[in-house]
């Protein structure tokens, strides 16, 4: 459970920073609304499963009062359950706004499939390969490619907000439409992928992460203002606005969202432009053409990616050497625009200033650039965007972000801008921190495979086993501490085996802990947890809930099913108790028609217990029984024959208990004596007058104990037996 | 976190007890009374019946291959039938065994001893106000019965916490280690409990005394001499008051203190190894 609790989550975390931090820090205090008046006497723990703790808080009992109070009686106290790990949703806090527990156990069952596949290509790999160490999957030029690919299904299950062609417009006055709330989740899960996995797309890292803030720039502070922000602000305005091109806000707007190359929002504004209204057109001509010209160099910005998609402006350029090309250019036109002599002609102040701000902006101005956004990294993405497009590599990067976080200080550090710093000091710690602290367990042992992906560095350092922690590596301290949280819930529990069947050394301990926890009372989940158990060849996990299973379905009274699972179990332990509380049971009233009474339980045991000696004479007994009573009432050759066969086996067995030789005789009495031709030939008569006189000898002996039988069946059956002998003597040749 | 009420106990009640998967519960009451409460469906008790004329002190599930069964000792000094474990107020250990988990009513007393490791202090018999035992979640069949014990006495000897190992071979009980360094051996023991283990080359017994709760790792394998080792990684104070509880979670990784301040601990060691407190749960507010 490491990492689970609230503000002091990140202590599992290596992250050496902060020597002694963690230690020093007092521990969060946690209020248990239990409701009980106080004071309060003594408490009780328990864990249930996974981070499920149960609280009895107790009051003082008090001897005298309560049980003469009569209907007003007092509690005695209340337990409640508490969820250490903060129920499903992984994420403490702030996620909770975002994500509701619904959602991310949506997220959670969605994830399995994706994470089990990669572990299973990573096993192939490494099986492939005939090494035995992780690491080297990484060195597999396929391996990356599994990890985009799920990357991507993971990515997909956190949803899609709406990326920029999506600010479209249908209302010609709607600036931003946002259609689904973009989750800070999704956005660092981006983050991950856009720098730790996506190798063919390393060169384009710019424009990514350009693209990446268009997405989650409502994402990056909650106080302090973005040009989200300012966009959704000046959209509320617009509504009231006569003249757009006198209001500073329109134009602060298009700066801003020129700077971060939003440019199907800048040329929709520009044409809000009041030039374009028809009364207008004649007195503002050289006005509209000069705000036409911006919104056509706008439109046709060379931008170095592998695409863009359909709608979108811009000029789409794949290789480096295209992209100069047209960067100069196109720079030469807006240059010459710039130095027009049409400016002068344009009579409206604001125009013009505005015009030439943006104008600044797409050559690169660092003041205007500055000026025009609000929070360090859109700053940060004007730069890659119109000076530095061509920076690639984490160290170029880092510089850039410490110089605009320098211009652009942020008070209010969200989760996202303290997981990408991370990333660009490649500080896999931190990262790592990053991750546990604000997003949580499912974040962090999904995000592991990004992490190992083509880092050699955080591969070593994740899958390193460290004997502090008992030999587990982060990653799998990660993996228990992730499949802990699902074990907390009654609906996720089952998907926690595929993590922990992912550790390598504690993950099958924790999840014979978890199985051999499941409450045996609900078959359902009895059968549930045997499936898991055949799933993971945990045998002797599902022969100890087989056995528990058994016990309490016994003691409940359901003996069959106490019974089925003992065989399944193959407890020949207990079967053979069972056996004998039969056999005390039968012995009593062995010659009554109480037969039938045991005879369906005998039915219930079966007949494959061959090694259980007192069931295998029990099951010859009912054979016994039952066929004597075909033979007594319908007297056929066959019947009898078959009676006397079982008879002598019986008596041959050596697991036949001596207290039945003389009920099983007596029992055949009648059939003997009835018969005109001996039924038993000259050595099976003297075997069974054998053990009659064995029998005669034990009755001596103190512990001999008679059942109910009548005080002649001995002489009966011997009569029987006699007679029988002296038939078959003159018989046989 | 959230919470969720599960039971509302009745008047009087003194002691509770979980079964094997937490969702059972059982409380035993001054007036003697049980009563069994299923958490999952209602907040009132089950079951409910007079098990003794006086008061319960304490209450235990059996393990589940012995089915649903509850033991309960009383402040008269009887306790029902179906205790496994028991520790007199002599300072004897005695254990019991189950001849047979069909029937649970027949019992035999397996073995008796003192929990001193040193034979010529076996003399007299101290006066003891309580006893912690912690037995050994075993896994599997082929390791030994074993358990760690504790006592609360005038006596120094008994009440150092020892591990006690069943030996098939004599058909007896072998102390394999004192928890203690030689200054706090004779420590009064409050609290014992044995973390289940996962996969870890030793075993974790927190050990609560007068000086707090003590982390202790023992080897799994026996050194050159044949002695465990065992190390003290951690000494954890923060009860305001005796430690009356521990409890590990089911992955051995957080240990839960209860004390008589009402309020619940819960500790935890970082990656370096370092034992800390990572959170209180407080129940003396209300509300």
């Amino acid at each position: 459970m490491p990492g689970m609790l609230m503000d002091g989550g990140g202590a599992i975390v290596p992250f050496s920073g902060e020597p002694g931090h963690a230690v020093a820090a007092a521990p969060p205090v946690r209020n248990i609304r239990h409701g009980v008046a106080p004071p309060i006497s003594r408490v009780y723990v328990s864990f249930s499963s996974g981070n499920l703790l149960q609280v009895a808080c107790l009051r003082p009992p008090n001897p005298e009062g309560g049980g003469d109070r009569g209907a007003e009686e007092v509690s005695g106290g209340r337990v409640v359950e508490v969820n250490l790990g903060g129920g499903g949703s992984g994420p403490g806090g702030a996620d909770a706004e975002e994500i509701d527990e619904a959602e991310m156990r949506r997220i959670e069952y969605g994830s399995v499939p994706a994470f089990a596949l990669l572990q299973s290509r990573k096993n192939a790999l490494v099986d492939g390969s005939g090494m035995s160490r992780l690491p080297s999957v990484s060195e597999h030029a396929e391996w990356w490619q599994y990890v985009l690919e799920y990357s991507k299904t993971i990515g997909s299950l956190l949803g899609n907000p709406d990326s920029l062609s999506a600010y479209m417009i249908d209302d010609p006055k709607m600036i931003l439409k946002v259609k689904e709330k973009p989750t800070s989740l999704k956005a660092a899960w981006e983050l991950l992928e856009i720098f730790f996995v996506d190798k063919q797309l390393q060169t384009w890292l710019p424009e990514r992460l350009v693209d990446w803030l268009a997405d989650y720039d409502s994402l990056l502070t909650k106080t302090e203002n973005t040009i989200y922000r300012t966009l959704i602000n000046f959209q509320k305005k617009l509504i009231n606005l006569q003249v757009v091109e006198d209001d500073p806000d329109y134009w602060s707007g298009l700066s801003a969202a020129l700077s971060v190359g939003w440019l199907d929002i800048v040329v929709n504004m520009l044409r809000f432009h009041g030039s374009y209204q028809l009364d207008q057109m004649d007195s503002r001509e050289t006005e509209n053409g000069l705000v036409e010209a911006v919104a056509v160099l706008v439109s046709t910005m060379p931008r170095m990616r592998p695409d863009l998609p359909s709608g979108k402006l811009g000029q789409c350029c794949k290789t480096r050497s295209d992209f100069i090309k047209a960067l100069e250019k196109w720079r030469g036109q807006v240059s010459k625009l710039e130095c027009s002599a049409f400016w002068i002609q344009c009579g409206h102040q604001k125009t013009r200033d505005g015009l030439k701000s943006l104008l600044h902006i797409m050559l690169g101005n660092i003041k205007n650039l500055t000026a025009s956004t609000s929070h360090w990294l859109e700053l940060f993405a004007s730069h890659l965007l119109y000076i530095r497009p061509f920076t690639v590599g984490f160290e170029g990067m880092h510089q850039l972000a410490q110089k605009c976080i320098q211009l652009k200080p942020s008070a209010d550090n969200s989760r996202l801008t303290g997981l990408l710093t991370g990333i660009l000091s490649e500080n896999t710690e931190v990262v790592l921190a990053e991750c546990t602290k604000n997003f949580g367990p499912w974040m962090v042992t999904h995000a592991m495979e990004l992490l190992t992906a083509d880092n050699d560095y955080a591969d070593m350092m994740l899958h390193e086993e460290r004997p502090n922690f008992g030999g587990i590596s982060i990653e799998e301290l990660h993996r228990l501490v992730y499949a802990q949280v699902l074990c907390s819930h009654a609906l996720t529990w089952q998907i926690a085996p595929t993590y922990l069947s992912s550790c390598l050394n504690q993950g099958l301990g924790l999840l014979e802990i978890l199985l051999l926890k499941q409450p045996i009372q609900d078959n359902r989940v009895v059968l549930k947890t045997l499936e898991i158990c055949r799933l993971y060849e945990l045998e002797n996990v599902s022969t100890n809930i087989m056995k528990i299973a058994g016990i309490y379905h016994w003691k409940h009274g359901r003996k069959g099913t106490g019974v089925y699972w003992f065989q399944q179990a193959n407890d020949k332990v207990r079967l053979d108790r069972i056996a004998q509380q039969l056999f005390e049971h039968i012995g009593k009233s062995v010659t009554d028609d109480s037969f039938k009474q045991w005879e369906g339980l005998l039915e219930l045991l079966g007949s494959d217990i061959g090694s259980a000696g007192g069931l295998e004479f029990l099951h010859r007994y009912r054979d016994f029984k039952r066929s004597l009573q075909m033979a007594q009432e319908g007297r056929t050759g066959e019947s009898v024959r078959q009676t006397v066969e079982f008879l002598i086996q019986l008596m041959r067995n050596p697991s036949t208990p001596q207290r039945f030789w003389l009920p099983l005789l007596h029992d055949s009495v009648r059939l003997l004596n009835c018969k005109p031709c001996p039924l038993l030939n000259v050595a099976e008569t003297t075997l069974l007058l054998n053990k009659l006189q064995e029998l005669s000898l034990a009755k001596l002996r103190p512990d001999f104990s008679n059942i109910h039988l009548p005080s002649h069946a001995l002489n009966s059956v011997r009569l029987a037996l006699a007679s029988n002998l002296a038939r078959s003597i003159l018989e046989e040749p | 976190m959230a919470e969720r009420q599960v039971a509302e106990l009745g008047a009087g009640a003194a002691c509770v007890g979980w079964n094997h998967c937490g969702r059972r519960l059982a409380a035993g009451a001054v007036d003697g009374f049980v009563s069994v409460y299923d958490s999952q469906s209602q907040p009132s008790p089950s079951s409910k019946w007079q098990a003794h004329e006086h008061a319960i002190l304490n209450i235990v599930w059996l393990p589940p291959d012995y089915g649903d069964a509850i033991a309960c000792v009383c402040a008269d000094g009887t306790l029902s039938l179906w205790e496994e474990v028991t520790a007199y107020s002599d300072g004897q250990v005695k254990v019991y065994e189950l001849l047979d988990s069909l029937e649970l009513d027949k019992w035999q007393l397996q073995a008796e001893f003192q929990n001193i490791t040193d034979p010529v202090s076996r003399s007299g018999k101290p006066a003891c106000t309580s006893a912690s035992i912690a037995w050994s979640p075993r896994r599997g069949e082929s390791q030994q019965a074993s358990f760690a014990i504790g006592f609360n006495s005038d006596s120094p000897n008994f009440n150092s916490c020892k591990i006690w190992e069943f030996e098939e071979a004599h058909q007896r009980w072998l102390p394999l280690v004192e928890l203690g360094s030689p200054q706090d051996k004779g420590d009064i023991v409050h609290a014992v409990a044995w973390a289940p283990n996962i996969g870890r080359p030793y075993e974790i017994i927190a050990v609560a005394t007068c000086k707090g709760i003590a982390i202790w790792h023992i080897g799994l394998s026996a050194e050159s001499d044949g002695s465990l080792s065992t190390e003290n990684v951690a000494v954890l104070s923060g009860h305001d008051g005796e430690v009356l509880q521990l409890e590990w979670d089911m992955g051995g990784m957080t240990l839960a203190s209860t004390g008589g301040d009402g309020m619940v601990k819960l500790w935890q060691a970082n990656l370096n190894g370092v034992w800390h407190e990572q959170a209180v749960l407080d129940c003396n507010v209300s509300h």
